[in-house]
């Protein structure tokens, strides 16, 4: 039926730590970590960043360690 | 073998020289257990995130620490101490030996942080800052 498809093309997003071979999230690595973490400090979903879980799941834990050690902030405002 | 990290956060207030008994004192408490530290790290006074007990700076200390799998753990020793001293503001242990053996060589590289403290090997900084992609 009827309508052609509309076709839009949209960048592939590719998980970070695959394509730069990190298998080791540092929680001391605050200029890694601090790509994640936008405006308002929240972690950055994988929807957005395209992060695969297993490395969504490190770096989760590194955030969070590094926000105990005040290097990132839990919240701005 | 196990390997861990131990971070702690000195109240800016607290002297220098001071931090560095500090650290001296509890590196013996760790080797006095049995453990070895094999590297230290300085990273001197640093800004925190966000402030803690009234304070907006921080010294940051880092330990590696090694030990065999059989020795006596003198970790929650070194723990306790620190909970204690109210000059400490944080602290964290991070066991990595796990971690780091999952990931093999693939290892994202920490550039200890440039100021001030112990001598640290002034390697080119890594410029490659390739923010995260996003599509609005």
């Amino acid at each position: 039926m009827g309508r052609p498809k509309k076709v839009f093309y949209r960048r592939r997003k590719v998980c970070k730590f695959c394509a730069d071979k990190i298998d080791y999230v540092d929680f001391k690595d605050v200029k890694l970590l601090q790509q994640f973490i936008p405006e308002r400090s929240k972690i950055l979903p994988r929807r957005i960043s395209g992060t695969c879980a297993r490395h969504q799941r490190l770096l989760q834990t590194a955030i969070k360690r590094a926000r105990h050690l005040a290097l990132i902030p839990f919240t701005t405002d | 073998m196990r390997t861990y990290e131990l971070m702690f956060v000195v109240d800016p207030r607290v002297a220098d020289d001071e931090v560095v008994t500090m650290t001296a004192d509890y590196r013996h408490m760790i080797e006095a257990g049995g453990a070895e530290v094999t590297k230290e790290e300085n990273w001197g006074r640093r800004k925190l995130a966000y402030t803690i007990d009234k304070v907006n700076e921080g010294k940051y200390v880092l330990f590696y620490i090694q030990s065999q799998d059989g020795a006596k753990a003198s970790l929650p020793e070194v723990e306790h101490r620190m909970r204690q001293n109210e000059k400490i503001l944080r602290f964290l242990t991070v066991r990595t030996d796990l971690d780091l053996k999952r990931a093999g060589s693939r290892v994202s590289v920490v550039e200890p942080p440039a100021p001030a403290g112990s001598a640290s090997p002034a390697g080119p900084a890594p410029t490659g800052d390739g923010h995260a992609e996003r599509e609005d």
